[in-house]
């Protein structure tokens, strides 16, 4: 028991560090426009397109992060909703929550690929997909990455995962975490700028344990 | 100037040679990192000699004018009075009874002066679009002209006019807007007090006094790697495709509310096109 409050003081010294990095900024609701009439300005903007129109469709979630322009700016029972809406979507994989492949983790995290398309060219694959997570992270030492998000070198670590306590029921606990942290961002931090990955599909309850383990294995390359 | 545009017409020539080897590919490779840091070696150096290759495009769109009867085309300072006419748009125009930006009074006026329908115009002004090295597009000329007669302009969107802040409204509300299979909004990476990058590019925020000016006034924006100047709507385009939202129709209103957004965030800021990247 102990050990597990220990841990959730742990996974809130991690959340507060990324708190720390949202945006600053003031309440700005707008009354002046209706939101259908946005609404309707949007759709007119885009091509029906069917390969394209359902990206259209805003969920709940999602309209009531659009209100605000940063956290700090939301009331406590919008982040509440954000949270509930959040939580009760996040699937596992067939077995549960297990160590995945790093190495395949570290492919879907370095290819920028998936979801990009355009009739007019530049268009990824249907087939491509990838997390493109140093765009906003760095993870491995040496290698090029952004600052929108939390740094993630040395995470596993950071987590004190060895690989004498790795198949231990509280490590176990600990992949959980950062699992539902990639699969759906919004479930610890809502309205993050990282994508709900899992939630929205664009990566598998797979792909989501593969990445997990590539931040947190004692063997990967982030943990070096 | 005469110097600077030979100069720039040489750069073209020699990038394009180097660029042919790829010939005009329809998917955009990722870079590897010679060929990345051949890209940055080029641009600065023209950086530092003062070229633009972007410039070349004022001359072709000189004649494009011309050639599509454009002169009648009224920007809101008269038919045919372009000096510093792009430095107050976007604005309402009463012929067209609407708010509209440069970009999109342009396709406007193209279907009233030289014949074109809707979709021609769409085909006109995405004619590069995707493409790289050596597309010289008439659209891009007459865009890189109109905005190149603003130069040294402050830009003036007149946010007194009760249709022009609702066109402004609008645009903040899309600009905050949540949306498609990856969540972003405008506002994911150019928001914000602090500065942050995605890779190595810093992003511009809109909560940081001037950036939005610096940024939105050296549109048309000439990229190295792709040997052509980037509109403002193409870079909206293609904002909205690496957000994984729907693919944008150039000069739709949403076009038009981003930019009265944008370039109203931006008043008081010289215009200085063409402006150059990566």
């Amino acid at each position: 028991m102990k050990r597990i409050v220990g841990l959730m003081i742990v996974s809130g010294i991690l959340i507060g560090g990324v708190v720390a990095q949202e945006k600053g900024g003031k309440v700005k609701k707008q009354e002046s426009v209706r939101q259908e009439e946005v609404r309707e300005l949007m759709k007119s903007g885009f091509s029906n397109d069917p390969r394209f129109a359902w990206k259209l469709n805003q969920d709940e979630a999602q309209k009531i992060c659009s209100q605000y322009p940063s956290r700090e700016s939301m009331p406590a029972s919008a982040i509440q909703k954000v949270i509930e809406l959040s939580t009760s979507g996040i699937n596992y994989p067939q077995w549960g929550i297990y160590w995945g492949d790093w190495k395949e983790g570290k492919k879907l995290v370095e290819s920028p690929r998936g979801g990009r398309f355009a009739s007019y060219g530049f268009s990824d694959n249907p087939a491509d997909k990838g997390g493109n997570c140093y765009a906003c992270h760095l993870i491995e030492k040496g290698m090029p990455g952004g600052t929108m998000g939390p740094n993630l070198y040395q995470y596993g670590k950071r987590w004190n995962i060895t690989k004498e306590n790795m198949n231990s029921p509280e490590t176990i606990e600990k992949l959980r975490i950062v699992y539902n942290i990639i699969y759906n961002s919004w479930s610890a931090f809502p309205c993050s700028s990282m994508p709900r990955f899992g939630y929205h599909g664009s990566l598998s309850p797979n792909d989501v344990a593969n990445i997990v383990a590539f931040l947190l294995h004692p063997e990967s390359p982030v943990n070096k | 100037m005469k110097k600077k545009l030979l100069l720039g017409i040489f750069a073209t020539g020699a990038l394009v040679g180097a660029l042919s080897t790829k010939a005009i590919a329809q998917v955009e490779e990722e870079l590897s990192p010679e060929e990345e840091i051949r890209l940055v070696q080029e641009f600065n150096r023209m950086l530092a000699e003062g070229i633009n290759p972007g410039e070349i495009w004022y001359e072709v769109g000189k004649e494009a004018i011309k050639k599509y009867n454009l002169d009648k085309c009224d920007l809101g300072l008269g038919p045919g009075v372009f000096k510093g006419a792009a430095a107050q748009m976007p604005r309402y125009f009463a012929d067209a009874g609407k708010v509209m930006d440069l970009e999109t009074r342009v396709g406007w006026c193209l279907q009233k002066y030289a014949g074109m329908s809707k979709e021609d115009v769409l085909k006109f002004v995405r004619q590069c679009w995707g493409k790289t090295g050596n597309c010289v597009s008439e659209y891009d000329g007459i865009i890189m002209y109109l905005t190149m007669e603003s130069n040294g302009h402050k830009i003036n969107v007149n946010l007194k006019d009760p249709r022009v802040k609702r066109m402004y409204d609008l645009g903040k509300q899309v600009y905050y807007t949540r949306m498609g299979p990856w969540d972003f909004n405008c506002a994911t990476c150019h928001a914000g007090k602090q500065e942050v990058r995605i890779r190595a590019t810093k992003l511009w925020s809109a909560d940081r006094p001037g950036e939005a000016g610096n940024a939105v006034s050296i549109f048309p924006k000439y990229l190295v790697r792709w040997g052509l100047p980037m509109t403002m709507h193409y870079r909206y385009a293609e904002c909205m495709r690496q957000m994984r939202w729907p693919e944008f129709i150039p000069h739709s209103d949403l076009g038009v509310a981003l930019s009265t957004y944008l370039y109203g965030l931006a008043n008081g800021t010289e215009i200085k096109a063409p402006g150059i990247g990566r």
